[in-house]
């Protein structure tokens, strides 16, 4: 590779001890998810606990090791090697189901108004709900802290960000909600002439599950900028399109405060290609277009760049070919 | 008559103080609990639009969170949609 990289992936693992957390994000396609598995290879082969997770909804872990992960639990690969895919789906319908229950519990109803149920049942429609569930359960992986690392194969484009908003707003509204409270206490006795108790025992149930909702979110704010714990790498290709997708969402992670720790540039055809004999105009011009793009990504991201991985001559699939990547990407 | 008033004073002087009682909270204390109780109802109405704002097609919270708290929402949400979608005009308060 004419491009040097200056410290490699293994070297920042080796200057970043502490790191728990490792993110994986990017565009569709790019290989997120192999390099993924590769890194979770890696660290395993070093008799570390893994668990590689997918949260992105056309997740391929299964595809890539050959195993069915999905809506499996965690699933061990190999030796210190898991894996998990979740059924986003199942779980929302669980989820649905345990609401249900609740609200006839409390309120000892036979059947749900119709409202309230459309409601439940069109929030499931909506394809946030899938990435809200993907999340959560992510959160709830991280918290039971059985693994000495976590990959997280990311979805296409932050949706790690919009949690990072959320987590404030919900801040706020946590202090307003308690603000109020306090205040109506203030009028305690008036208000109660006014026959307006009995609700604060449920408001402090609702405070109890704002916390929680709070915890869940600030967990993943907390994490995504834990520059000690979190390591956060941005998957690209030497084309056009990445290379804008990544200058912009490095922008914007900058303005979130969330550091990303590095850049991968994956799918590179060998250089040394174009020199050999009979190569086809056609992969002539490819090539000279991505070593031009090279360039740029070496001029733009600089030292950010970890690692470079050539286009491989089959699919990365199966124990040995993410082997293979691991050893490109970390050296063997 | 002055005898048979005699026993019913004290009921008749709780009657008074509890008139005053109402009096003085209707004068000083109404206003202000009024003011209160309508505070929270706004406070609780940008609550549920906070939680349950998708409802109407306002997406604030996640739907996955804003689904645990439905259950505690169900018996204010009907009025809860009917004073938001209320049509309002200025003239309303008026007459």
């Amino acid at each position: 590779m004419s491009v040097a990289v200056k410290a490699g992936m293994a070297e920042y693992f080796a200057s970043n001890p502490d790191v728990k957390y490792i993110l994986f994000g990017g565009k569709g396609g790019l290989g997120k998810t192999t390099l993924s598995a590769a890194t979770a290879y890696w660290l395993a082969s070093r008799e570390k606990r893994v668990c590689v997770f997918s949260t992105d909804p056309q997740a391929s872990l299964s595809d890539i090791f050959e195993r069915k992960v999905f809506g499996q639990g965690e699933v061990e690969l190999a030796a210190n090697l898991y894996a998990v895919e979740i059924d986003a789906d199942r779980r929302i319908a669980e989820y649905q189901e345990e609401i249900r229950k609740k609200i006839k519990d409390m309120y000892k109803m036979e059947t749900i108004p119709e409202e309230v149920e459309d409601y439940i049942n069109s929030s499931a429609a909506e394809p946030a709900m899938a990435e809200s569930a993907t999340f959560d359960a992510m959160v709830e992986l991280m918290t039971a802290g059985k693994f000495d690392y976590y990959v997280f194969d990311m979805m296409p484009h932050g949706h790690a960000i919009r949690f990072l908003g959320m987590a404030d707003i919900l801040d706020q509204w946590v202090e307003k909600i308690v603000s109020v409270r306090k205040k109506a206490g203030e009028y305690g006795e008036a208000a109660t002439v006014m026959g307006s108790k009995g609700s604060l025992a449920q408001e402090d149930l609702v405070l109890k599950e704002l916390e929680y909702i709070r915890g869940r979110l600030d967990f993943v704010s907390t994490m995504v900028r834990d520059r000690k714990h979190t390591a956060f790498f941005y998957v690209l290709i030497p084309e056009l399109m990445p290379i804008l997708d990544t200058r912009k969402a490095l922008e914007m992670f900058r303005e979130f405060n969330v550091t990303v720790s590095g850049v991968v540039v994956n799918q590179v055809y060998p250089k040394e290609l174009k020199d050999q004999p009979d190569v086809p105009v056609f992969l002539k011009n490819k090539i000279s277009s991505q070593q031009e793009y090279v360039k740029q990504i070496q001029s733009e991201f600089g030292s950010l760049i970890k690692g470079i991985v050539p286009m491989l001559d089959r699919e990365p699939k199966g124990m040995k070919m993410i082997s293979n990547v691991a050893d490109i990407l970390y050296g063997s | 008559m002055g005898k048979k008033e005699a026993p019913t004073e004290p009921k008749k002087q709780s009657e008074v103080a509890k008139a005053a009682k109402g009096f003085f909270y209707g004068m000083a204390l109404h206003g202000m609990v009024t003011y209160a109780l309508r505070l929270r109802m706004h406070m609780e109405n940008l609550f549920m639009l906070i939680t349950m704002g998708d409802m109407l097609g306002i997406p604030v919270l996640p739907p996955y969170y804003s689904l645990r708290l439905l259950p505690y929402a169900v018996p204010s949400l009907k009025t809860w949609k009917q004073t938001l979608l209320r049509d309002r005009d200025i003239t309303d308060s008026l007459y």
